[in-house]
């Protein structure tokens, strides 16, 4: 049994169909790209898997429990985590106590209104943990708005994996980083491939093709083609389309 | 991030509490020879309060809600109905003030925690509106607008003794220690997790509820929070006014402690209530004595500070204070103003 | 059914005058995305203008004054609709030349910074006028009072809401139907079409900010003779306004002309049964309307509410 299961997803806004009859299976430990034309749907769908937006029709299953319609923080909380293509921090915030406030145990004292946030210091640690691993090691007292792009790119990151996830949902983390920027993310990922399941938006084929172990093509609300990226460079789609001239 | 900051946050009381506490506990000696008066000392004190638990919503939360007024009467009405129809104790009255405020409060935050912006802001007046009319409506309950009168004083019994509170001074010394106390509680709930998760949702509702956090619970509970603590300072002033009165719960008046709290500073600093507090109520006896234009003013100081100084007074006094630049202070005022109502589309 | 006919007009009526007075609220948020919380304070300044115009002192020098006095009364009353707003439109610029300074920040600033003018113009209107009531005096052919069915209908009520149905018509062709219009829409909050177009972003912010406080002040001199007038008018008109255009949804026109008309409705028949809660009734109305529908009955998305 696969740890997602999507069946049949739809989503419409008023008359305008979004998503159309969206199945996805990703067993754990895969890396699962999607890629696509601008407004195919992908950001959508990721909205649909994260529980920002409730489907008019179909069904998710994590782990062989139904989540469907569930608020996005429930989905959260039984450990999906999500990057956003649009950055999404805590500006005011340091690089630190954005990632603390995701830590599931920060999280389990969110009603604890008697102690000091600082106060224990086991969760600056685990923090500071999770900063290292993207590279950000040295920027933990750092405000988030004071960070450079890329930097803000890996907290981005950052702030997801702190929530240990099961599931890590990426949209577009390569989207404005310099070819440095992409290499080094394209080794966090490597490193973090198969410790966890992901999935990921993503526009940047040489980084698409060489990470992921299966890609799902979405256009116009469908899943139109998918397989190993070896397999879809033979695609007759992909070629149409020429979104696999990169590979 | 400075470090003496960081210690402050994790301390139950601080340097500044303790000095501000015992600078307080002389006024009485004194307030007198500078031409005020004590009773000036307890209604800065309790308005102190009330901007204070305001700004649970306004200043860490991001919450504009601009009908606050309600529940701070609410809690004036409630200490003085508890006192007259079901027993006159002090401690069990202003508990009734808390709890009701409240209860109220979370009614509101039923209805509004899942809006934002401009309709959040006009649903808190309107609740705030629908409560004013209330109040001067139900005659019966609450005297209309002639208010609810001969609310006592309450003795502040302590089991092994019992403190008159009727005179001014005593008076003051009792909210005084209750104001203490507040201040110390408020302070730890501002720098818990759970005031940590408040200031994250702030930032970004979206982002915390990916984290987990179901936002809707926590801006429904701070609301209410903020409510209790109100409608307990409300309980104080009616105390302190022997009555309770319609005017707090309306617009106007609600406005003033909206005002108080920008001006002080309330967007960048935990003591900015406090201070816009004491400006305005001093101001207000001050240039009130001098001339009748006073509120013609104070209105020109509000638009000076919010085109000019959006940090506040205690911004550009922290910023001094901690060598920091001002930039960086006014930066931040201009954030958590931008966050009140353009949220995370203007970052 | 019948004895509810004149509470229907009368909510109607009512509702054309709330409509009304939103009206210069609507376009400032619509068009500029800018809550003014002066609205309400020119509304009244309007009013007071008004009355100062048309009473036995004019504030003109000592000849003008008589020539002005001698006028038919239909004459000033007339000159008057012009005079007042454009004196309040000078106001109006001022707050504008302060409320720049808040462009392309938050939404807020402008709201807070106009909440502090509106705190100014009521106390200025305190200090000249002081707090007793005023009546504004208007032309016989409007005043009084006629006969229908078995009861007596005010006639100054029908000409009100006679004269808000033209000025929404009016604004709305303005609006919709000329270049100026089209202009204005296209680019009042959106800066970037407007400066691709060669427009100047500064006279037009201006400009639609003045016509909005003129706007407000033309209400202003409408209602005061059924509210009459005092320094409390101005949060009387401003939050009604306000709320129609939460009710009605930020950005929709005709959104807001039926919330003026449902406001009016709900106050003129709550006010027929019971009218010790007449003013209570709208509150309701918002709050059942905002807490089902996101942004009132046809609002648009925009910065208000992020």
């Amino acid at each position: 049994m696969a740890l997602i299961e999507v069946a049949g997803i739809h989503v419409r806004f008023g008359d305008r169909v979004v998503l159309e009859s969206i199945d996805l299976a990703v067993p754990e430990g895969e890396f699962h790209g999607l890629m696509g034309p601008n407004g195919a749907g992908k950001t959508t769908f990721f909205n649909v898997l994260t529980g920002r937006v409730r489907p008019s029709r179909g069904s998710i299953r994590l782990d062989g429990e139904d989540v469907t319609g569930l608020g996005s923080h429930r989905i959260a909380a039984k450990g999906v985590a999500r990057s956003f293509q649009i950055m999404t921090l805590f500006d005011d915030f340091t690089a630190r106590e954005n990632v603390m406030v995701g830590l599931p145990g920060f999280r389990a004292r969110g009603f604890d209104m008697r102690h000091a946030a600082d106060g224990d210091h086991g969760f600056a640690k685990e923090a500071s943990e999770v900063l290292t691993t993207v590279g950000l090691a040295d920027k933990g007292d750092v405000r988030a708005k004071d960070l450079s792009y890329g930097d803000r790119r890996a907290l981005e990151i950052a702030v997801a994996l702190g929530q240990n996830p099961r599931v890590l949902c990426l949209d577009e983390p390569t989207s404005g980083l310099g070819s440095d920027g992409v290499r080094r993310l394209a080794a966090l990922v490597g490193r973090l491939k198969g410790k966890l399941t992901i999935v990921a938006i993503e526009h940047d084929m040489e980084f698409l093709f060489s990470l992921a172990d299966r890609i799902s093509v979405i256009h116009w609300g469908q899943v139109v083609a998918r397989g190993a990226p070896h397999e879809l460079q033979q695609n007759e789609w992909v070629k149409r389309s020429n979104l696999g001239r990169f590979a | 991030m400075i470090p003496t900051q960081k210690s402050d946050s994790e301390r139950l009381i601080t340097p500044t509490m303790l000095v501000l506490f015992l600078v307080l506990a002389t006024v009485p000696l004194w307030i007198a020879r500078v031409g005020l008066y004590p009773y000036l000392g307890i209604e800065i004190l309790i308005w102190s309060l009330y901007a204070l638990a305001f700004n649970l919503v306004l200043g860490t939360a991001g919450l504009p809600s601009f009908g606050h007024g309600a529940y701070f009467g609410i809690g004036a009405y409630a200490f003085g109905l508890c006192q007259f129809n079901i027993v006159a104790n002090l401690w069990i009255c202003l508990a009734a003030a808390f709890v009701i405020a409240g209860l109220a409060g979370a009614l509101v935050a039923l209805f509004i925690s899942h809006r934002r912006g401009i309709y959040y802001a006009f649903m808190t007046i309107a609740f705030g509106q629908i409560f004013w009319t209330l109040a001067i409506k139900s005659h019966k309950v609450t005297g209309g607008e002639d208010g609810l009168l001969k609310i006592a004083r309450l003795p502040a019994d302590l089991g092994f003794a019992s403190f008159d509170l009727a005179g001014n001074v005593a008076f003051y010394y009792f909210v005084l220690i209750v104001f203490a106390l507040a201040v110390i509680a408020l302070w730890r709930l501002v720098h818990s997790p759970y005031g940590r998760v408040i200031a994250a949702i702030k930032q970004s509702e979206t982002r915390a509820a990916h984290l987990g956090y179901n936002v809707w619970l926590y801006k429904a509970s701070i609301f209410t929070l903020s409510a209790a603590v109100s409608g307990f300072a409300g309980g104080l002033f009616a105390m302190a006014q022997l009555a309770a009165f319609p005017d707090v719960m309306s617009l106007h008046q609600s406005g003033y402690v909206v005002m108080m709290t920008l001006v002080g500073g309330g967007l960048v600093s935990f003591w900015g209530p406090v201070v816009g507090v004491f400006l305005f109520l001093i101001a207000r006896d001050v240039i009130g004595a001098l001339t009748n234009a006073w509120m013609l003013y104070f209105g020109l100081l509000f638009m000076a500070v919010v085109l000019f100084r959006p940090e506040g007074v205690a911004g550009a006094i922290t910023a001094a204070w901690q060598n920091r630049s001002l930039h960086s202070m006014r930066q931040q005022g201009g954030s958590a103003l931008r966050l009140l109502f353009g949220g995370e589309r203007w970052r | 059914m019948f004895d509810l006919l004149p509470h229907i007009l009368n909510g109607l009526t009512l509702g054309l005058l709330f409509a009304l007075i939103a009206l210069g609220f609507m376009l400032i948020v619509g068009l500029m995305e800018q809550i003014n919380l002066a609205h309400g304070s020119l509304f009244a300044l309007g009013a007071y203008f008004a009355m100062q115009l048309m009473g036995p002192r004019p504030p003109f020098p000592p000849d003008l004054a008589h020539a002005w006095l001698a006028m038919p009364l239909g004459w000033r009353y007339v000159a008057t609709l012009i005079l007042a707003p454009a004196a309040v439109g000078v106001v109006g610029i001022a707050i504008e030349f302060c409320m720049r300074r808040t462009y392309g920040k938050d939404p807020l600033y402008g709201l807070l910074l106009t909440f502090g003018a509106a705190m100014v113009i009521e106390e200025t209107i305190r200090l000249t006028w002081g707090t007793r009531d005023y009546v504004l005096q208007v032309p016989q052919g409007v005043s009084g009072g006629f006969l229908f069915g078995d009861l007596i209908w005010s006639t100054y009520r029908f000409y009100a809401a006679g004269i808000a149905v033209a000025i929404i018509g009016l604004v709305w062709l303005l609006i919709e139907k000329t270049s100026f219009g089209a202009t204005v829409k296209a680019g009042a909050h959106d800066s970037e079409i407007v400066r691709a177009l060669g427009i100047n972003l500064t006279r037009l912010r201006l400009l639609v900010f003045v016509f909005g406080t003129m706007l407000a002040a033309i209400a202003g001199i409408i209602v005061a003779p059924i509210w009459g007038i005092r320094p409390h008018m101005g949060v009387d008109a401003v939050i009604p306004a306000f709320l129609v255009i939460v009710l009605g949804g930020v950005g929709s026109f005709w959104g807001a002309v039926v919330a003026g008309l449902l406001v009016g409705l709900a106050v003129g028949l709550t006010g027929a049964y019971a009218s010790e809660w007449s003013l209570l009734s709208m509150y309701v109305l918002l709050v059942a309307v905002v807490t089902v529908r996101a942004r009132g009955l046809w609002g648009k998305k925009s910065v208000l509410e992020a």
